[in-house]
């Protein structure tokens, strides 16, 4: 372990980032898919930043109480005040904590790590958001509220949730429009809805790029599966598209990969060969933003099924690219980023593929610090 | 599938497809259907090794046969006479053609005698390279050479068409128009590297025609008659530049010869840096280069001594170049790369002309429509662009592929259907193909408007000098000025003619003959679709090469639009 951190710091030599850690994360049995997200989370620069602001401010409230956020943030404040440049940490008190909260991930069986990455975000925002409950009382040390700027995005009718909006949703949500048409009456029924990522369904041989456009492209709803229209007051046809009305800060795409296979009874894996580039824009948007964003990480499944395999991750810190599996750490060429993207037919040995990918917004961005 | 006894994939025409159960083996186009006419493939125990290290490229190349000494020889038979040559890895489409590849008294094959490995002892060739034809400095640089002369490969006759394509750690060449002898009839190994491009120029002068650049850096030049001719394993007759990586030990992306360059050849490398290489020189000198400042601009270094070789380094971009290509006559160089940009460079006068970047990713490839006046680009936003030398920007975006654009080509032998000498609309036919496994066939019209015929002088370099025509974007863009990607709602669309899903695999690349469309995907399965009307047993001369000098009529009487496209 030892002998491989300083094989990392060999090889970036005086390129070693100024202030950064490079840390492996033990594995405590079957919890690569833990390890590979958090990985991905701790490279997301404002996510990380704005964790460590909140930990620092919680520390001066003396607020103490353990949940899934402190847990995080302890282990994020562990590995960037390290000593040392990298090495290894047990990520012991998030996995426990991780397992206390979720019976889920008690066990010691293969987890995915989009459904460990969805409970977080959804947990780290519950926290915050029980937080800025208790303390409304006291609006100035209300910390969600105050890094708010840029527009508020209020959630149209459905459900009634308030529209606060802490770091955790300005650097994830984004905000989908499901637009149905009723083929009766041309009314046009727009129903928001956010999101912390894109699951997207995949073909064989295809790009990211035609995954998002098949996401938005239009379904017809009819048959069994009509659309009860409020102005007809009765079931029609309708057509139904969802576009992308406002672009998350950073956008994580799910692929699904893991396929439930009627006539087997069971789920599969889609070793697709699915293409992700570097740099990516979003076409099916509301509004032709044209926003350009920058891949950051990728959270690799290996193996062929979905119910076994491990889970690694790719990031690209300071115009590196570090490949990270569980305590190792290695630094890799950018080129190798496409030996992810799976199999161009089923019976490749090549059994690594890339699940989730994590995309920063670049440029011009209304809510980068 | 597999032939057992000697480990290879025999070729047979009639069972056509044998490498992809359940795709069609034909498409339909507005002019008529395009039929699979059979496929080449490699020795298959190269597949897994070849597994993701190297993408397979193919080249095109036309020997003509040894030229008589004073009298025409016929043309030979099928695809010799007209198709010319092509190298899809260097995407330089549509330069020769028809008229060219029939002049045989200009050109020559190179190495007449076998027994000789130094290359070109014919009187037409060597004689106008002056720098001493220099056999010698080229004589088996791989060793192997001198043994080489014993045995004479029965499958070679001295002439044909071949495709030349890599996979793994070897090159295979191909007898296009075989379909009974054992196919390929070549391969040539290396060892601890991989080819990664190749290049094929059918009327350098003195037998060395054919360049590979190698994973390692390494780039080898050797006549193709030669290696055809010797039965062994390994490259014979080699010159080598670049040895062991000693100039630049990043991989060879795209290699190029210039046309018209008299031997000079480019290649393209994986850390932005391109080199200009002359064949004829020896390269003893120290070939150095001062170290690069500014990696994100443009510089040209030239070499300190005069007798070294390559004579000088471009220093185009950051991260990689992905595909170069030089326009019909030698006077644009196009290079695209890991930074989504386009480059534009005058060669000659080493100068940046105008470029642009992708809607988003880097550019895979790119590609001249003869007449030089449109570049296609294809890359990771999966859109096949065009971009006009006129306007210098981007004047439509072929939307289709649902992944990676890999390969672009105009066919420069295609003519509209009711073309007929009016020369009204200048309808330009390309095609692309993708890791989608599509190959995409495109028409590009242009509008009515009717500019003043503006003349290139032949190897010159045309754009500047004089016209209103020119003025009028000089005055707006600055020479040098790269464009910022384009809004998805400021371009211009396109629509594919045809889609047709061609191969299993993700495509790599794509050349157009007169007869076909010959289509190559990632794991080096090529194939070779014939244009309708062309026969499948005996492609007729006369018909195809009357057709391109139909062509030639509506290229010359020229009118760019910039509204209107075919949907």
């Amino acid at each position: 372990m030892g002998a491989a951190g300083s094989k990392l710091e060999k090889a970036l030599g005086d390129q070693f980032p100024e202030g950064e850690r490079y840390f492996g994360l033990e594995n405590f049995g079957n919890t690569c898919y833990c390890n590979s997200v958090l990985q991905a989370l701790y490279f997301c620069a404002p996510f990380r930043e704005q964790l460590l602001e909140y930990y620092g401010n919680g520390k001066n409230t003396g607020d103490a109480e353990e949940n899934l956020l402190t847990c995080l943030a302890d282990l994020f404040t562990q590995i960037s005040s390290q000593k040392k440049k990298t090495g290894v940490i047990a990520p012991k008190r998030f996995v426990q904590r991780l397992k206390k909260q979720n019976e889920l991930f008690r066990s010691y069986m293969h987890q995915d790590a989009h459904e460990f990455l969805n409970f977080l975000l959804n947990e780290l925002v519950d926290i915050l958001e029980k937080e800025a409950q208790a303390v409304k009382s006291d609006p100035e040390t209300s910390p969600p509220e105050k890094i708010a700027n840029g527009p508020k995005h209020a959630l149209a009718n459905g459900v009634s949730k308030e529209p606060l909006v802490t770091w955790v949703h300005k650097n994830f949500q984004g905000i989908l429009t499901n637009e149905t048409r009723c083929l009766q009456c041309e009314t046009v029924t727009a129903r928001d809805e956010t999101f912390f990522d894109l699951s997207l369904d995949i073909e064989q041989n295809s790009s990211i790029t035609s995954c998002l456009k098949n996401f938005s492209s239009t379904e017809t709803l009819n048959a069994e599966d009509k659309f009860f229209c409020d102005k007809c007051c009765s079931l029609q046809e309708a057509q139904k598209r969802m576009k992308i009305k406002k672009p998350p800060h950073i956008l994580v795409i799910h692929l699904k990969r893991f396929k439930y296979i009627e006539q087997l009874g069971r789920y599969k894996k889609l070793s697709y060969r699915v293409v992700f580039p570097l740099e990516l824009k979003l076409s099916n948007t509301v509004e032709d933003a044209d926003i350009e964003y920058s891949l950051f990480a990728v959270v690799v499944h290996v193996g062929t099924g979905p119910n076994h395999g491990h889970y690694v991750s790719l990031v690209k810190s300071h115009n590196h690219w570090l490949f990270f599996d569980d305590e190792n750490v290695e630094m890799i060429d950018e080129s190798a980023v496409q030996t992810f993207f799976g199999s161009p037919q089923e019976y490749s040995s090549n059994t690594d593929h890339g699940y989730i990918l994590f995309y920063e917004s670049i440029g011009a961005s209304n809510n980068k610090s | 599938m597999i032939n057992p006894s000697n480990g290879m994939i025999s070729t047979s025409s009639t069972s056509a497809n044998t490498q992809s159960p359940g795709l069609k083996t034909y498409f339909k186009t507005p002019e008529g259907r395009y039929k699979l006419h059979y496929e080449k493939t490699h020795p298959s125990g190269l597949l897994h090794y070849a597994h993701g290290k190297t993408v397979t490229q193919v080249t095109l190349a036309n020997i003509k046969d040894k030229p008589a000494p004073s009298t025409l020889t016929a043309p030979p038979s099928g695809f010799s006479a007209g198709s010319g040559v092509r190298s899809a890895a260097a995407r330089l489409l549509g330069t020769s053609n028809g008229s060219r590849g029939l002049s045989f008294a200009g050109g020559n094959g190179g190495s007449k005698s076998i027994s000789s490995s130094s290359g070109g002892s014919s009187g037409n060739g060597s004689s106008s390279s002056s720098s001493s034809s220099s056999g010698s400095s080229r004589i088996g640089s791989l060793g192997t050479s001198s043994s080489s002369n014993s045995m004479i490969n029965s499958n070679f006759d001295g002439k044909g068409t071949y495709l030349i394509f890599n996979v793994g750690d070897a090159i295979f060449i191909s007898d296009l128009n075989s379909q009974d002898k054992e196919d390929p009839i070549k391969s040539i190994h290396f060892s601890n590297t991989s080819p990664v491009c190749h290049a094929f120029d059918q009327d350098a002068k003195d037998g060395h025609d054919l360049l590979i650049g190698l994973s390692s850096g390494d780039v080898y030049s050797v006549s193709l008659r030669q290696q055809l001719q010797d039965v062994g394993k390994k490259l014979v007759g080699a010159h080598h530049y670049n040895k062991d990586g000693s100039v630049n030990s990043s991989r060879c992306m795209s290699i190029a010869w210039v046309p018209g360059g008299d031997g000079a050849f480019v290649v393209a490398h994986a850390d932005g840096n391109l080199y200009v290489y002359e064949k004829s020189k020896d390269g003893a000198g120290d070939s150095s280069f001062p170290v690069i400042k500014d990696h994100t601009h443009f510089s040209v270094s030239h070499a300190r001594h005069s007798k070294s070789n390559p004579i000088a380094r471009w220093h185009i971009c950051q991260g990689s170049i992905n595909g170069i290509a030089f326009s019909n006559e030698g006077a644009y160089l196009a290079t695209v790369g890991r930074d989504g940009y386009l480059r534009v460079f005058d060669y000659s006068k080493e100068q940046l002309l105008c470029g642009g970047k992708s809607y988003y990713g880097a550019l895979l490839c790119c590609a001249w429509s003869k007449d030089a006046k449109y570049i296609l680009t294809g890359g990771e936003d999966d859109l096949v662009q065009v971009w006009s030398m006129e306007d210098r920007k981007v004047v439509a975006w072929g939307e289709g592929h649902n992944s990676w654009v890999s390969g672009v080509a105009f066919d420069s032998y295609w003519s509209p259907p009711n073309s007929e000498g009016t020369g009204e609309n200048v309808v330009y036919r390309f095609g692309s193909v993708g890791q989608d496994t599509q190959l995409l066939l495109w028409d590009l019209e242009m509008d009515e408007i009717v500019v003043p015929l503006r003349r290139c002088p032949p190897g010159g370099s045309p754009t500047f000098s004089t016209g209103s025509q020119s003025s009028h974007w000089d005055s707006v863009i600055p020479v040098g000025t790269l464009q910022p990607a384009p809004s998805m709602c400021d371009v211009p669309k396109l629509s594919p003619v045809v889609a047709h899903r061609v191969h299993m695999e993700p495509l790599s690349g794509l050349v157009f003959t007169q007869e076909s469309v010959i289509t190559v995907c990632r794991e080096g399965h090529v194939k070779i679709w014939m244009r309708p009307g062309a026969s499948e047993s005996q492609p007729s001369n006369s018909e195809t090469i009357s057709s391109t000098s139909l062509k030639e009529k509506p290229l010359l009487s020229s009118k760019i639009g910039s509204s209107t496209y075919k949907q």
